[in-house]
């Protein structure tokens, strides 16, 4: 029998009349790899918060190592040695890697003067434990996502830690960078440190988990051993319905003007020839691993960094694209990887962020923007792309990732472009937004858009493009017609690529 | 909770008033005032006269007060007294004119904050038949006449003599000026330099003319600059009143008292010191009490209608006031009279001054 | 190679070679500058800048700014000034309690608004700029006091020297006893923010204010001790300033948040909070002394002083800039490869 670590029983919360959690029971062993599966809504976040004690719920007990709490304390909580490692790991961007690990513990035992050496040794001691080598010096605002994650793990296990929450760890990771993580988050276990790993990816589910839970609407639908689960089971008691798994059918013929037509398109460090065309109503995916060149050549393409050799024809004709009010001006329009930083407005309304491009075509007579034409545009794209919220003039950061995506898309459409590149479309989507998003997309490219879609994940390129394109080092290496492939085939030649790497 | 806020912001708040009350202390300052200079005119009638002054409770127009004091002192049928605004605003001291314009004066002695300001006030109070006199302000349109303790350009040329005497007439030298937009401070520099150049050719101006904000601070480090870039500077002219307290400040620390002659205008209230350590070898101003009596003087003569001007010209013989230094000889261009009222102050005079 | 180039990626070293680049040229054009005389006077006319620069980049690192620092040193100078003034008390030790206190109290008057309403540092530091002053104006008075008419104790103080060397141009030079103060000060500072936990959790606030908290530090008492230590060390800067000026202008010292701010900031402090360092920021500060005292020793005529000033700011300032961007390109060709 094995021992529990932490107990929940009947937890309910509910936030100004909504029920964010209700009547959940769950159970983390010691030592296990639990799965928290569910929807952006489902109750995940309140989940985590309540068992580090930043909330309190409203009905129902927590037993940690056998003590029942009633209303537990943040500091009763890391005390008992549970760590959350939230999205945004909560690091000091400005400080060393040294100082982000070892100042948690610092502060905790109530230092008030610092000594640099055993800092160090603290930091040395914790990246050690998880068999990570990192420069102790380096600032973390100049390390990538990855080693960030990792520091944030490391800065977690010295302080005792019985039981680590991961909240979407892998969001922003590269597939190696995942591995990373995956062989980190085993040999936790292999310590005897539980983790409840949050997720929708239902891969990660599969790889890892040795039992998954998952919620919907508040409430606790499935709590069983991971391999009693399929996919189609996961997705289905995640969502409620299951998903359809159509494939994007391209049917209008290729005849006249493509849309946009790149020839032997290069940047020096970037990438090199390029060369496709893009018709009305194709969806184009653009695969390669991460410094593959993809995501340059779309920024190329909406003139933030712009080719310096080759042609870039619209409508048959060439074209100079040189900024990025030259690809506004010619119909381009790019919805970024990185939202949080590219894409929006976070502090201000959505509606702000929807009209923001688009801002011109409102005006009244006196040069002033109208209104009533502002609240009507918002309106239109609010309900097209489903954007759900109660009221568009609260801030973006409001909303979930997959809404904030579809008000990046919203600002991009309300400007009226003819071609859309989107970088990373679904990146931090739950799988029922995901294929709104997917759906959106589809009917865009059916009104006669030209779609680039800049993605690394394949199955989403299958479900969502007619053409796919292949990159490596920056050069195109190879072009798939979906209809004429399996997912699994081009699962296979991506790794081969990877493989010459 | 936001109610202790408040209390706590009402703590604060109060906190700060009882600080800021709590040393703010009666003006002390009281000029020694030495007796009127008595009565040399005939006056018939009973004549109220107001001095409007830019800011009170300052000790430059405390001193003039004492002046205008003087004249009630001198004619006992002549009701003078001096009027300003609390704080340095020309909208206040606008707002001062029309309330003694209501009052019903005779006349009016006003040394402008703004001069374009008080135009249109003093205009309305020309077309009411009040006597307008104005002081520092000679270009100003709407009055009778104005009257300046001295011609700029004279001024500038007595300190170069005061300064080129004790340079023994030779060695290099160089000018401040509050900014290089000061009208009166760049008149006065600009006349010493040129009257250097005709008559002491043993005498070097060097570098530019300094400026220095009216900051003393400013003077200072200028000063100080000048005494590395020019180590043979033996002499140095101030405009500002602060300009000789840097430069002075500069020349004692560097130990040259002896060494550098330092001459400008300034207040002995705020060079004494510098002038006791012989840092500063002479100021020049010139004595409000006095320009305040002659400004009234003036409006009492035009009052009784007993001013010898004769379509814009004084008379061959001369015209000024025998009994008030500085103000014997009058010259008069447009309506501007012109004294020579300038006061030199050195170790030997500067505790006479209480302003 | 990696090496030289890690080292110019400092800020600290980006200053200091552009000082000594302009030292080499204003010596080239006059030689005196190279003088002990030349070296004492600049390093006296860094004083009052560097003393309230070590206050302000305390609050830039934790991601805030202070711009009533000159209003509260003016207040706690001339209400000091006049309460020796008034009362006949002359002792040194009591002028820097008396403004000392003074200026804790104001610099807690913007705590106050600042981390209990949480309202933007800017905003109230901009107001409490002018209700320090207007207060001091109104209620204590506008009139110059004269140090040597009130106080023969500063005005000692104000004649100190720590060294003094007769110079071969003629006279004596000195360097100011005050000089000291900035040392000492900076030396505080600097334990402070490299050896305490305090000193820490401000570069943790600036870097991640959310963070700090989840951390857990006590961010309101932190803000608390920030703006108040600027209080305390801008009301001693004021006694130190009207020391070095001899007197006590209630119209003095404020309009002078620029040039410190600017000094703070081109010595590599953050405006938006997490960065900066002690030694950077007494560069910054010797940077901007150099350029506004070395004008005559340039030659340059007084026409053209304030322009020259201005292109030298833009300059210094825009070094920095460009280096982060040279970094980034590097770092995201780096990626590309």
């Amino acid at each position: 029998m094995p021992e529990v670590f932490l107990e929940a029983n009947h937890i309910s919360k509910s936030f100004v009349g909504v029920q964010a959690l209700q009547d959940v029971s769950l159970k983390i062993e010691k030592g296990e790899v639990a799965c928290l599966v569910g929807e952006n809504g489902s109750g995940k976040s309140t989940f985590i918060k309540i068992i580090c004690g930043v909330y309190a719920p409203d009905q129902g007990e927590i037993i940690i190592n056998g003590k029942t709490y009633r209303h537990l304390r943040p500091i009763d909580s890391i005390r008992e040695g549970i760590q959350v490692i939230f999205q945004d790991f909560s690091l000091f961007p400005n400080l060393t890697v040294a100082e982000n690990i070892a100042l948690n513990d610092q502060v905790a035992r109530g230092r008030q003067l610092v000594n640099w050496g055993t800092i160090k040794k603290i930091a040395r001691e914790a990246l050690d434990q998880i068999e990570i080598d990192l420069p102790l010096d380096a600032t973390v605002g100049e390390m990538s996502v990855a080693n960030k994650q990792l520091i944030a793990i490391s800065r977690a296990m010295q302080q005792n830690a019985r039981l680590v929450v991961m909240d979407e760890p892998t969001t922003a990771l590269t597939r190696k960078e995942v591995e990373v993580l995956y062989r980190i988050v085993r040999g936790l276990r292999e310590r005897g440190i539980a983790i409840l790993f949050v997720s929708h990816k239902l891969n990660e589910v599969q790889v890892l988990a040795e039992r998954v839970v998952i919620l919907r609407n508040g409430s606790k639908v499935v709590d069983s051993p991971a391999k009693e689960l399929t996919q189609e089971k996961i997705v289905l008691s995640m969502t409620g319905h299951t998903i359809a798994d159509s494939r994007y059918e391209y049917s209008t013929p290729k005849t006249g003007q493509p849309l946009l037509r790149l020839e032997k398109l290069s940047r020096k460090g970037s990438f090199r020839d390029i060369s496709f065309d893009l018709y009305p109503g194709e969806i184009i995916g653009v695969t390669g691993l991460l410094g593959s060149g993809r995501t340059e050549l779309a920024l190329a393409l909406f003139g933030s960094h712009p080719a310096d050799q080759g042609t870039i024809k619209v409508d048959g004709q060439a074209v100079k694209i040189n900024s990025i009010q030259d690809a506004i001006k010619h119909g381009i329009g790019y919805v970024p990887e990185d939202r949080l930083t590219e894409g929006l407005f976070l502090e201000r309304s959505i509606g702000d962020n929807i009209v923001v491009r688009s801002l011109k075509t409102l005006l009244n007579r006196s040069g002033m923007v109208d209104a009533v034409k502002k609240h009507t545009e918002i309106q239109t794209w609010v309900n097209n792309l489903h954007i759900k919220t109660s009221d568009p003039l609260m801030a973006v950061k409001s909303l979930s990732g997959g809404n904030q995506q579809r008000v990046v898309i919203a600002k991009w459409l309300a400007s009226l472009p003819r071609i859309l590149i989107l970088n990373g479309p679904t990146v931090g989507v739950d799988v029922g937004s995901k294929a709104e998003i997917h759906g959106i997309v589809k009917g865009l490219a059916q009104q006669g858009l030209g779609i680039i879609v800049i993605s690394d994940d394949i199955p989403e390129l299958m479900q969502v493009c007619n053409r796919i394109l292949l990159m490596q080092r920056g050069a195109l290496v190879e072009s798939f017609e979906t209809k004429n492939i399996a997912e699994a085939a081009l699962a296979d030649r991506l790794v081969e690529t990877i493989g010459g790497d | 909770m936001v109610h202790r806020r408040s209390i706590f912001l009402v703590v604060f708040a109060l906190t700060i008033l009882a600080l800021s009350f709590g040393v703010s202390f009666a003006q002390e300052a009281t000029p020694d005032a030495p007796s009127s200079p008595g009565a040399i005119l005939d006056v018939s009638g009973d004549w109220t006269i107001a001095t409007v002054v830019k800011l009170t409770g300052i000790a430059w127009f405390d001193r003039m007060e004492t002046g205008v004091n003087w004249v009630s002192e001198d004619y006992p049928n002549v009701t003078a007294f001096q009027q300003g605004p609390a704080q340095a605003d020309a909208a206040l001291q606008v707002q001062v004119i029309e309330d003694l314009l209501a009052q019903g004066v005779d006349a009016l002695c006003v040394i402008p904050f703004q001069p374009e300001t008080v135009e249109p006030v003093l205009q309305r109070a020309r077309e009411e038949g009040v006597v307008v006199i104005t002081h520092e302000a000679s270009n100003q349109e709407n009055i009778d006449y104005d009257i300046e303790a001295f011609d700029n350009s004279a001024y500038g040329v007595h300190l170069m003599e005061a300064l080129a005497e004790r340079m023994n007439y030779e060695g290099e030298y160089t000018v401040f000026v509050g900014s290089l937009t000061s009208a009166t401070h760049n008149q006065w520099v600009d006349a010493a330099i040129a009257y250097q150049q005709e008559n002491y050719p043993d005498m070097t101006f060097v570098g530019d003319k300094n400026e220095s904000f009216d900051d003393p601070q400013q003077a200072y480090e200028r000063m100080q600059e000048l005494l590395i870039a020019y180590p043979n500077l033996r002499g140095v002219q101030g405009s500002a009143s602060t300009d000789v307290v840097g430069v002075g400040q500069a020349v004692e620390e560097a130990g040259l008292q002896d060494q550098i002659v330092v001459v400008g205008t300034s207040l002995p209230s705020i060079s004494r010191d510098l002038i006791n350590t012989d840092a500063i070898d002479l100021i020049s101003f010139w004595d409000p009490a006095l320009a305040g009596y002659a400004c009234n003087m003036l409006a009492i003569q035009q009052l009784e209608g007993t001013l010898p001007v004769t379509d814009g010209e004084l008379p061959e013989e001369g015209f000024g006031f025998s009994n008030l230094t500085g103000y014997e000889e009058l010259s008069l261009v447009d309506k501007v009279f012109y004294g020579a009222a300038w006061v030199d102050v050195t170790s030997e005079n500067v505790d006479e001054w209480d302003f | 190679m990696a090496t030289l180039r890690r080292l110019l990626a400092r800020q600290e070293v980006i200053i200091a070679l552009t000082i000594i680049i302009l030292s080499i040229f204003i010596g080239l054009v006059n030689p005196s500058f190279f003088s002990i005389p030349n070296v004492f006077r600049i390093l006296r006319s860094g004083i009052i800048v560097g003393m309230f620069a070590m206050g302000v980049l305390i609050v830039l690192i934790s991601g805030g700014i202070d711009v009533s620092f000159p209003a509260i040193a003016v207040s706690a100078m001339y209400i000091t000034v006049v309460f020796i003034r008034d009362t006949g008390i002359d002792s040194l030790v009591l002028s820097f309690v008396v403004a000392g206190l003074i200026g804790l109290a104001l610099g807690l008057f913007n705590a106050f608004f600042i981390a209990l309403f949480k309202l933007p540092t800017l905003i109230v530091t901009l107001g409490t700029l002018s209700l320090f002053r207007g207060l001091l104006l109104f209620f204590v008075g506008s009139q110059r006091i004269r140090i040597a008419e009130v106080s023969p104790v500063l005005s000692d103080l104000s004649r100190g020297n720590l060294i003094t060397i007769d110079n071969p141009a003629g006279g004596v030079a000195n360097l100011h006893i005050a000089f000291v103060f900035l040392v000492v000060l900076a030396v505080i500072v600097w334990l402070l923010l490299r050896y305490t936990m305090l000193g820490r959790a401000i570069y943790a606030m600036g870097g991640d204010l959310e963070a700090a908290e989840r951390v857990g530090f006590n961010v309101r008492r932190t803000q608390f001790f920030i703006y108040g230590f600027v209080g305390l060390v801008a009301g001693i800067t004021g006694i130190v300033y009207c020391s070095l000026s001899r007197e006590a202008d209630p119209f003095s010292i404020v309009g002078i948040e620029l040039d410190v701010i600017a000094a703070v900031v081109l010595g590599g402090a953050s405006i938006m909070g997490g960065r900066g360092t002690v030694v950077g920021t007494l560069l910054g500060v010797l940077l901007i002394t150099l350029i506004s005292s070395s004008l005559v020793l340039l030659g340059i005529s007084s026409d053209w002083q304030r322009f020259v000033v201005g292109i030298l700011i833009i300059i210094g300032t825009s070094i920095p800039v460009l280096q982060l961007r040279q970094r980034q390109r590097t770092q995201s060709a780096a990626q590309a490869v």
